[in-house]
């Protein structure tokens, strides 16, 4: 017993790497904003490509649902892999695209944030999709009617109403995309995992990496909390009958 | 005659296999309140529907103004075309269950489509929506949100913000439908002040009341046709089409 927890909690193990540890997971909250933030718009873009109107746009709908469809379902690790191992090669693109240094950070970086927004941006786009299902037709009815456009009616009327309506499940998606800021250490970006690997490598021993594992469940705990709390609560919206959310 | 205000000729929609419209025609003279009645599913409301394009008809023709409304770019599609600007911005609609934008307060409500489609200043819209909403007697709720208003008060508030875009034509679709029936007076005393000020109204209705008292004209509906048309008098009182005497039977034993 005392070897299982000297192998995984080194108290002497952590406390000499906490540092380099911590930089690390800095490292992968980093990844983690700037990925967030670009998949929220990105999602929220191609949810809105989806639900244009008209025979004429039909084009445009099918397009988005095949991207949708497909970066679901294609591992991440595939795509930081094809982008990391084929983008430096393409040298029609120029070489600020191909080999990114974008505000001080290495190309791994970019590879990362750039597999995770294509991946996370289909998967938000189903969370806003869901949100914009859930407004009544009538409400876009009533604004085409007083005569707004389609965009101006989704934006003005409908997307206020229907990210209002997804905090829980696009909060779980970011909870999903903070785990998945991981699997960009097999390009060498060194985020927590890597150091942790590197640490384990040289002493034989996981504990770095069982602090790394400390560091995600104090960020994520707290959201999962509070994603409780938030379906929760708009359950007791429902059971009042002013509103109807997607949980 | 002066040219109808509008003007439905031949007018036909489907929804897949399903004919609603079977050829619709219809004249409304400016100014004038044409009440159309019928049992459900007999194309009323989609005849409302039809004349500011929330569904655009496959066949027929629709006069607005004189301009053929279903001809242009765009026509038939449901897409934004200069055709769907015209209408939109003439023909005013009120909906059976309101529809009020709910994250908007009452007086964003009525000042939104202004400010966005016409692009006039929040003050100038402000200004407007603030008479508008006193005229329907909602000047003290404008800082409310639409939850917070009764059904009655939630419909004067959309009959408000329709009025707000100036429209030269209003279509009411069932609008008391969904009240409860100590609200309905509230609504229709509204729409009958309208009528008097000489809005053009094609109002779909089962208030026969209101019908009678407020309408130049009574269209009765059924399968997708005009069965019966003329002064409210004539249809509501004296029917020659059987169908309309069945259903306005039925209608007035509640």
């Amino acid at each position: 017993m005392s070897q299982f927890f000297n192998q995984y909690f080194n108290f002497n193990v952590m406390g000499e790497h906490f540092g380099e540890v911590f930089v690390g997971f800095l490292q992968n909250l980093l990844v983690f904003a700037v990925a967030a933030v670009i998949a929220l718009l990105w999602g929220l873009a191609l949810s809105l490509l989806r639900q244009l109107p008209g025979k004429r746009l039909m084009p445009i709908r099918f397009l988005t649902i095949a991207y949708i469809d497909i970066f679901r379902a294609v591992p991440i690790l595939i795509l930081i892999l094809m982008i990391s191992g084929g983008v430096p090669f393409l040298t029609f693109l120029p070489q600020s695209v191909r080999i990114p240094h974008w505000f001080g950070r290495p190309d791994p970086f970019w590879y990362g944030v750039a597999a995770l927004v294509i991946v996370y941006g289909a998967f938000t786009a189903e969370v806003y999709r869901a949100g914009i299902e859930a407004i009544p037709r009538g409400q876009m009815e009533a604004a085409r009617s007083l005569g707004m456009s389609h965009f101006e009616a989704m934006r003005h009327v409908v997307v206020p109403q229907a990210v209002t309506k997804i905090p829980a499940p696009m909060l779980n998606e970011l909870i999903s995309l903070l785990k998945d800021t991981t699997l960009v250490s097999v390009i060498a970006l060194s985020e927590a995992v890597l150091v942790s690997r590197e640490v384990l490598s040289e002493r034989l021993n996981s504990s770095a990496m069982t602090l790394t594992a400390i560091f995600f469940l104090i960020i994520i705990l707290p959201l999962a909390r509070l994603v409780d709390k938030l379906i929760e609560r708009n359950q007791l919206k429902i059971a009042r009958g002013s509103h109807i959310e997607v949980a | 005659m002066a040219e109808p205000m509008v003007s439905l000729q031949d007018v036909h929609k489907s929804y897949g296999e399903l004919e609603v419209l079977k050829g619709v025609n219809l004249d409304v003279a400016k100014g004038e309140v044409v009440c159309i009645l019928g049992p459900s599913g007999s194309g009323k409301s989609t005849l409302l529907r039809c004349v500011n394009l929330l569904e655009p008809p496959e066949q027929g023709e629709i006069f607005l103004e004189g301009k053929d409304i279903c001809k242009g770019p765009g026509s038939g599609t449901g897409e934004s075309s200069w055709n769907i600007d015209f209408v939109r911005q003439r023909v005013g609609m009120v909906f059976q269950q309101f529809n009020l934008f709910p994250h908007k307060s009452v007086l964003d409500n009525v000042t939104l489509a202004p400010r966005t489609v016409l692009g006039k200043s929040r003050a100038e819209c402000e200004e407007k929506a603030k008479a508008l909403l006193e005229r329907v007697g909602l000047g003290d709720k404008i800082d409310q949100y639409p939850e917070r208003l009764s059904g009655g008060q939630q419909q004067r508030v959309a009959i408000a913000r329709a009025l707000a875009m100036e429209p030269h034509v209003m279509l009411f679709d069932e609008v008391t439908s969904a009240l409860d029936p100590e609200l309905v007076k509230e609504v229709l005393d509204t729409m009958r002040e309208l009528a008097s000020e000489g809005m053009t109204m094609l109002v779909v209705t089962h208030e026969m009341g209101f019908a009678k008292e407020v309408g130049d004209q009574v269209v009765f509906m059924d399968g997708g046709v005009i069965v019966e048309q003329g002064k409210p008098a004539d249809v509501l009182d004296n029917p020659r089409e059987e169908r309309t005497k069945k259903f306005l039977g039925l209608v007035l034993e509640r």
